[in-house]
């Protein structure tokens, strides 16, 4: 599933000389859905009021939203052609105030979340109806702020917000016991959990949320892949933060083909 | 004469301004909880005693600014500032986003709390970043009119809230955002001062006067943006410059000071502040005694340090 956006991944970060695949290829079939099926927004407009809220909370993951990003027109081919490259607006973790339709600048883990929990709140009370999403890694969620912001956010019920959860197995390579579901639901949220590489239950997950202005917090914990799609890229090995070799490019886009 | 405690002040001001303003949001990490029930009830939904969490509290109210909102974060100064700068530094000052940050405990108010409780290097942190503001109200007065002047722009505006007060009357109509004030006209020395150190200022000048030092004196509201022009018409006029200030002498406003009038001729310059933790435990009075932060400590400072 999404072999192109996978190639597209691919060839930024041959072309940009950097980038982290893996992180990326993990969460690109989540986000491909958020803005194939299930997000509001208008990419002529990307600060149209009524629009949902998407954070990028493992902001080292963003060379999968900007392949669906420029799939629905927030950016441009000379836009991903420039990655990582001076005079362009794209780099390694995403810079709001560059690129149009990026809700914050993340980048340093830990942070995304507590902004999304405040754009919440502001929504809520301003009465709007907006709803707001944040994707957060399982490496992330060893910070301390994520169960700060877990804990404020059920208790301000914030029934506008959904989180996803990439659990790529990242954080379990240090700290082995990562029940995420028990953790979450502890802190009270209501907890579902996916496989985040099937279109059909992310899409089932993201559609069930029971989005509402006063009531318990969602989170989808989506089970995945670090590296998904390229059996050479997947797991926890060299892969997180390396660049294709010629032929290293030749294996992987025939993985992809 | 009894004044109104800064902190309530601030506890007023937030009344009288969120009463016309919606945009304007509060977030507390459970600090003046009862002060501020008048504007939580009258302000229905804008006000959060978030709890212990000062991080988040910080990037909560980034993403209420996200949104159009005009936050205040208010707790303790070193879990706002030094605790929580990450959240200062990203999430709002890289995404150029407006805000007001509202401490007390600021340098060692809190005394007897030692060093954990203590924050003084929170004019350097905040320097350091873009689109920032720091305001040191040493007065119920100051705060109430600075905060309404600046509360609402576009910038990370930290407002110091000391827990003692200068006690020197000053004439409303003359507080202006990023204006220092003269205090008293001198041709001898320049003493400038910040926050409640300008009562020590204004006592000093007395018997400095009495020793044939006729002292110019300046008082900074506004620590950053600094107003030099100001500073550096005195320090052009005396040639002599002390600094007063209740912060670290690295990044103080000190630093600033000397950077901007290192070529006036002949210059001598001195600074007091603070050079390290303050391990020593006793009232505020006593702690800045101890460390030259006093009348004595200013007289002691001028005589040893400059040359008529």
């Amino acid at each position: 599933m999404n072999n192109d956006l996978r190639r597209k991944i691919i060839d930024m970060v041959v072309k940009g000389r950097d980038g982290h695949i893996p992180s990326a290829f993990s969460i690109v079939d989540i986000i491909a859905v958020l803005y194939g099926e299930c997000l509001k927004y208008n990419p002529e407009k990307p600060d149209w009021p009524e629009r949902d809220y998407f954070i990028l909370s493992k902001g080292h993951g963003c060379l999968a939203l900007y392949v669906v990003m420029e799939r629905y027109g927030f950016l441009s081919r000379k836009d991903m052609d420039l990655f990582c490259k001076p005079g362009g607006i794209l780099g390694e973790h995403p810079d709001c105030t560059q690129i149009p339709g990026i809700e914050a600048s993340t980048g340093s883990l830990g942070h995304g979340f507590s902004f999304a929990v405040g754009i919440a709140l502001g929504l809520r009370i301003r009465n709007k109806q907006n709803r707001v999403y944040v994707l957060v890694g399982d490496g992330e969620c060893h910070e301390g702020t994520i169960w700060e912001a877990a804990n404020v956010a059920n208790n301000l019920q914030l029934g506008n917000l959904c989180v996803i959860v990439d659990w790529n197995g990242s954080g379990a390579q240090l700290m082995p016991r990562d029940d995420l579901p028990a953790k979450w639901k502890a802190f009270g949220w209501n907890t579902v959990f996916i496989d985040g590489h099937s279109e059909e239950q992310i899409k089932s997950a993201l559609m069930d949320v029971r989005f509402c202005a006063n009531g318990i917090p969602n989170v989808i914990i989506a089970k995945t892949v670090k590296g998904k799609g390229v059996q050479m890229l997947e797991g926890h090995g060299t892969w997180h933060h390396r660049i294709p070799n010629e032929e290293e490019y030749k294996i992987i886009m025939e993985s992809l083909s | 004469m009894s004044q109104k405690k800064i902190r309530q002040q601030f506890a007023d001001t937030m009344l009288e301004v969120g009463q016309s303003d919606p945009d304007l949001v509060v977030l507390i990490g459970d600090i003046s909880h009862f002060i501020l029930q008048p504007f939580a009830k009258i302000c229905p939904g804008r006000f959060y005693n978030i709890g212990i969490c000062e991080p988040t509290i910080v990037g909560m109210a980034a993403g209420l600014a996200r949104v159009g909102f005009y936050p205040v974060v208010h707790t303790i100064a070193p879990f706002i500032i030094e605790r929580s700068f990450e959240q200062i530094k990203l999430d709002f000052c890289y995404q150029n986003l407006p805000g007001n940050l509202i401490t007390v405990g600021s340098a060692f108010d809190y005394s007897n709390l030692g060093c954990t409780h203590h924050c003084y290097d929170d004019f350097a942190l905040l320097k350091s970043l873009p689109n920032t503001q720091i305001i040191y109200p040493a007065s119920s007065a100051e705060f109430d009119i600075l905060f309404r002047q600046t509360y609402r722009n576009e910038s990370l505006t930290l407002f110091r809230i000391p827990e003692n007060q200068h006690e020197y009357p000053i004439d409303p109509s003359a507080i202006q955002f990023g204006k220092a004030i003269k205090i008293e006209e001198g041709k001898d020395i320049t003493i400038i001062s910040t926050g409640p150190q300008l009562g020590n200022a204004v006592k000093a000048r007395g018997r400095l006067l009495i020793d044939g030092w006729d002292t110019e004196l300046i008082y900074v509201h506004t620590v950053h943006p600094l107003d030099m022009p100001l500073i550096r018409q005195s320090a052009e006029k005396t040639r002599k410059v002390l600094v007063v200030e209740e912060h670290n002498r690295f990044g103080g406003m000190g630093h600033d000071v000397l950077q901007g009038i290192y070529d006036v001729r002949g210059l001598q310059f001195a600074s007091l502040a603070i050079d390290s933790f303050v391990h020593e435990y006793g009232s505020y009075e006593e702690l800045c005694s101890g460390l030259g932060l006093s009348v004595d400590g200013i007289m002691r400072a001028v005589k040893s340090n400059f040359k008529k």
